[in-house]
């Protein structure tokens, strides 16, 4: 367990910049235009971007906040742009950087600042893994409970530009509600703070929830500041059996959200995913839950849970199983609307993709979120029935095939998320195609 | 050629009625202050539309005549940051209509000018309530709370009111109207929604909120535990959040502020010769709950709890709520004025930031009354004081500087749900550096790129370097 005292901060705001040295590329200013051949660039490095990006580009490594700036500042004089990773698990996620020559890898921006745990708060540099929170929170009773799919191994600067969150979201609080502060670098190079490190913060406008699901657009997160919480007392995970008749399947997710329950996590798998998990033995879809609370209390949700359908008590693990379900490549999608329509998203979402082989999908309950996931070979078949999932649903695109993310209403096309994106990376030199309807 | 104010009044009445603008001297004296007394400022004129249309039609004739305003709820802040200084102030609290409400997916639509109780009531017989529950919760609005990001007790569970806003309808400074969030599943792209919610008016004005309700508790449980010692009473709330109980609130009361309620005619049976006691509530399911009643108890009395009380019934559990709810107002009996400040620190210094705001009154002769947030580090020292007087006026004003000061040293912030309008401005460098000031005016010139909305407010101006080249809009 690491813990640095406040006068102990690794690295801040107005510190030395970082030498030059701590590029570990040749000089930006040498680079060439975006438009150039990328032969033309030295680079050290070169690894594969992504599922769907053919090239090699050539990686640039940032150890600190001040080369961070120095990287950002000398892309913006040589107008080459900027894709931005850390764990390399999420924005090499096949949506469409465009036009980016260079990788600004922040994955060594690493460690715990700070830990007390009687604040439940914890600040970390952004290349942090979720795993090394977890270690560190775990002997004080504590975690961060931000369950995104994916790897422990992914980090707390990506999840929270992704804004990515998995079942406990919808109770324990999304990345939005958990990012207490957060340092990041702009499109100018300029380092700013917004938030604190305090549980409760309206000082100054909100330049947390603007950078939180930002995907990387205004600013490159090198520090931020989350809320914690304490892990509950006592847990149950059940398992019940979901009817597959959409309306018997509504009156039971109405059960469940209407009942004398105080779940963590409630989250609807498709019959795929339930046997998987051990959730049902035969050929349906389950609602698997996790109450939380004292012994007496969750002694009794346990015995309201029992009295609705048949159940299944799981292990707490099958959690994480869950988070790690999907085969490396997928392309996914989340398909959302008020909770209370669940049921009929579901259904029609399960009708529509029932054919693509291998394919996934589960939904947490209390959001009204559900998610579609389909192996990489797969991917033009979910392409296929985004038309008819757009014409009902909200669809939010996770990872695609390129051709599809036409077919998406493109984020960040309004006027206003035009002006913030102008106002903080004007020249479009980080993560250019993302939230960026210009391209 | 800018419109006469004259020509301004009649153009405004021709959208609102004559009776709805509000011009004399007298009738604008209301509006000069919020509910920190220690500002006054005239608006020039003062507007009262009635419905959606009328707000749309006064916004964009403010915008054709590039005219400065300030919205305004009830005027409950305490900030300042609702006073108009000679420019116009639009008043929001007549749109006070609760427009529809869905059970099921537990969300209403409401007006700006909705008081924040109101909707609770309208709510209560389906067994939902709204949250976020600041004091002033009888008189305030959500629009106001939406602007402010309104905290109150109960925030330590249920968070405040940035979590429970889904969805705004909201027109710009410019007249153009936007929608932020969605009610209707997951928005991609930047979150415009909480950028907008604790704008404090600076972004624009809200003409509808989508806001979650909350499902009413089984049960609920209310203590109080009185302390012999302020540090004590500190030690045993960072022992109950360390224990893992999420209390729904957990409010700490001094000596001082006990006294002054229990001298009104607020008084809730509070000991008055406690230095401090701890009004601590739970709720949650019925089954469980008494158990940890009796945790709370034990880790109190650990803690040097002198008695820890439980509410018997709901007019008990009322009466400990409104000594609270009702401090500040309690406060009046004993001075004129009053200052107070909402700095958050860190749970864990409570005990010698507490230490310190104590010998900062002592120095400089005054009574700091503390009653405040204490589960969620929020501190609320009150200073009642005369203004009149200007050598006690200087001693506040220097007690008020310390605190803040001990707060920010401490790794707090100057603001924890009352913001930064005129009063903390002067704060706002001791925590955000010059750049960080610069990034939040270019995030104000997206929505504002004139800062007609509520101008003068949050930011220090000269912090914005380059203000007239960020408005980027197209």
């Amino acid at each position: 367990m690491k813990e640095v005292s406040p006068s102990g901060a690794i690295h801040g705001l107005g510190g030395a910049p970082a030498p030059v040295g701590a590029v570990s590329s040749a000089p930006l200013a040498s680079a060439p235009l975006s438009s150039a051949p990328l032969s033309a660039s030295p680079a050290p490095t070169a690894v594969p971007a992504g599922p769907f990006d053919k090239a090699a580009t050539p990686v640039w490594l940032a150890h600190n906040t001040g080369a961070v700036a120095d990287a950002i500042r000398e892309a913006g004089s040589a107008r080459v742009a900027l894709r931005v990773r850390a764990g390399g698990g999420w924005l090499d996620a096949g949506r469409p950087v465009t036009n980016a020559t260079h990788v600004l890898d922040v994955g060594a921006l690493r460690g715990i600042v700070e830990y007390t745990p009687g604040d439940l708060t914890l600040t970390a540099r952004a290349g942090t893994t979720l795993a090394e929170i977890d270690d560190a929170t775990r002997p004080h009773g504590q975690w961060l409970p931000l369950d995104p799919h994916g790897a422990p191994a992914d980090t707390l600067g990506a999840t929270l530009a992704t804004a990515s969150c998995g079942p406990l979201g919808a109770s324990l609080g999304l990345p939005r509600d958990l990012a207490l502060g957060v340092e990041f670098v702009d499109g100018r190079g300029t380092v700013v703070r917004g938030g604190g490190r305090v549980v409760k913060n309206v000082a100054g406008f909100d330049l947390v929830r603007l950078t939180v699901g930002a995907w990387g657009t205004l600013g490159v997160i090198t520090e931020a500041t989350v809320r914690l919480r304490a892990r509950p007392d006592h847990c149950a995970t059940l398992a019940v059996e979901a009817p597959g008749d959409q309306h018997a399947l509504a009156r039971l997710l109405r059960a469940l959200r209407e009942g004398p329950l105080t779940p963590i996590a409630t989250e609807l798998l498709d019959a795929t995913l339930s046997a998987a998990l051990g959730a049902t033995a035969g050929d349906a879809d389950a609602v698997v839950i996790r109450l939380v609370g004292n012994a007496t209390s969750v002694a009794a949700q346990r015995r309201h849970v029992m009295s609705l359908a048949r159940t299944v008590e799981l292990p707490d693990t099958v959690w994480d199983a869950l988070r790690r379900v999907l085969p490396a490549g997928a392309a996914s999608v989340r398909v959302s609307h008020r909770p209370e329509r669940l049921a009929v998203l579901w259904h029609d979402l399960a009708t529509r993709t029932r054919d693509i082989p291998g394919c996934l999908r589960h939904a947490t309950v209390e959001r009204g979120v559900a998610r579609c996931a389909v192996p990489a070979g797969h991917a033009e078949a979910l392409t296929e029935v985004l038309p008819a999932l757009v014409s009902s649903w909200r669809v939010v695109g996770e990872v695609l095939a390129p051709s599809a993310w036409s077919v998406l209403q493109p984020a960040g096309s309004d006027r206003l998320s035009r002006g913030v994106r102008a106002a903080f990376d004007e020249l479009h030199l980080l993560n250019p195609g993302l939230m960026d309807a210009t391209t | 050629m800018a419109m006469t104010r004259d020509a301004l009044v009649q153009a405004l009445a021709a959208i609102v009625g004559v009776r709805q603008v509000l011009q004399r001297p007298s009738e604008l004296l209301v509006y000069a202050s919020d509910g920190l007394p220690g500002y006054r400022k005239q608006p020039s004129l003062a507007v009262f539309p009635r419905s959606r249309d009328e707000v749309v039609a006064v916004v964009r004739l403010l915008a054709r005549e590039r005219m400065a305003f300030v919205p305004r709820g009830a005027g409950t802040g305490l900030s300042g940051g609702a006073l108009a200084d000679g420019v116009v102030l639009l008043g929001l609290n007549r749109l006070t209509r609760v427009l529809s409400i869905d059970a099921e997916n537990r969300l209403a639509v409401v007006e700006p000018g909705v008081v924040n109780v109101h909707l609770t009531r309208a709510v209560a017989p389906l067994g939902l309530h709204y949250a976020p529950d600041p004091s002033s919760q009888a008189a305030c609005t959500i629009g106001g709370n939406v602007a402010e990001n309104a905290g109150g007790p109960h925030c330590l569970k249920y968070g405040v009111t940035l979590n429970h806003v889904v969805a705004l309808t909201v027109i710009l400074p410019d007249g153009e109207i936007v929608t932020l969030g969605s009610s209707d599943g997951e928005v991609d792209g930047y979150d415009l929604l909480g950028a907008f919610v604790g704008s404090e008016g600076c972004f624009g004005v809200a003409l509808d909120a989508t806001v979650r309700l909350t499902r009413n508790p089984q049960a609920v449980r209310t203590l109080l535990a009185d302390f012999t010692s302020l540090d004590a009473a500190a030690c045993a709330t960072s022992a109950i959040i360390a224990a893992g109980i999420v209390p729904a609130a957990l409010e700490m009361m001094d000596q001082p502020t006990i006294r002054a309620v229990e001298a009104s005619i607020y008084a809730a049976g509070y000991p008055v010769d406690a230095a401090a006691v701890l009004l601590i509530e739970i709720d949650g399911l019925q089954a469980g709950i008494d158990e940890d009643v009796v945790r709370l108890q034990a880790i109190c009395l650990e803690g040097g709890a002198r008695e820890v009380r439980v509410a018997r019934d709901e007019q008990e559990r009322t009466r400990l709520w409104q000594g609270r709810k009702k401090a500040f107002g309690a406060m009046g009996r004993v001075s004129s004025h009053l200052v107070v400040q909402d700095a958050v620190i860190p749970r864990t210094r409570l005990p010698d930031v507490l230490r310190s705001i104590a010998a900062i009154g002592e120095r400089e002769g005054l009574t700091v009354c503390n009653v405040f947030h204490a589960g969620d580090g929020n501190l609320h020292p009150n200073i009642p004081y005369n203004a009149n007087d200007p050598d006690e006026s200087a001693r506040v004003h220097r007690a008020m500087q310390a605190i803040m000061q001990t707060c920010v040293d401490a790794g707090g912030s100057v603001t924890g749900e009352h913001g930064i309008g005129l009063d903390k401005l002067d704060y706002m460098s001791l925590i955000f550096s010059p750049e960080s000031l610069d990034a939040m005016c270019r995030l104000r010139a997206v929505f504002d790129p004139d800062q007609r909305a509520n101008p003068g407010k949050v930011v220090p101006i000269h912090a914005c370097r380059e203000w007239s080249q960020t408005a980027v809009l197209r």
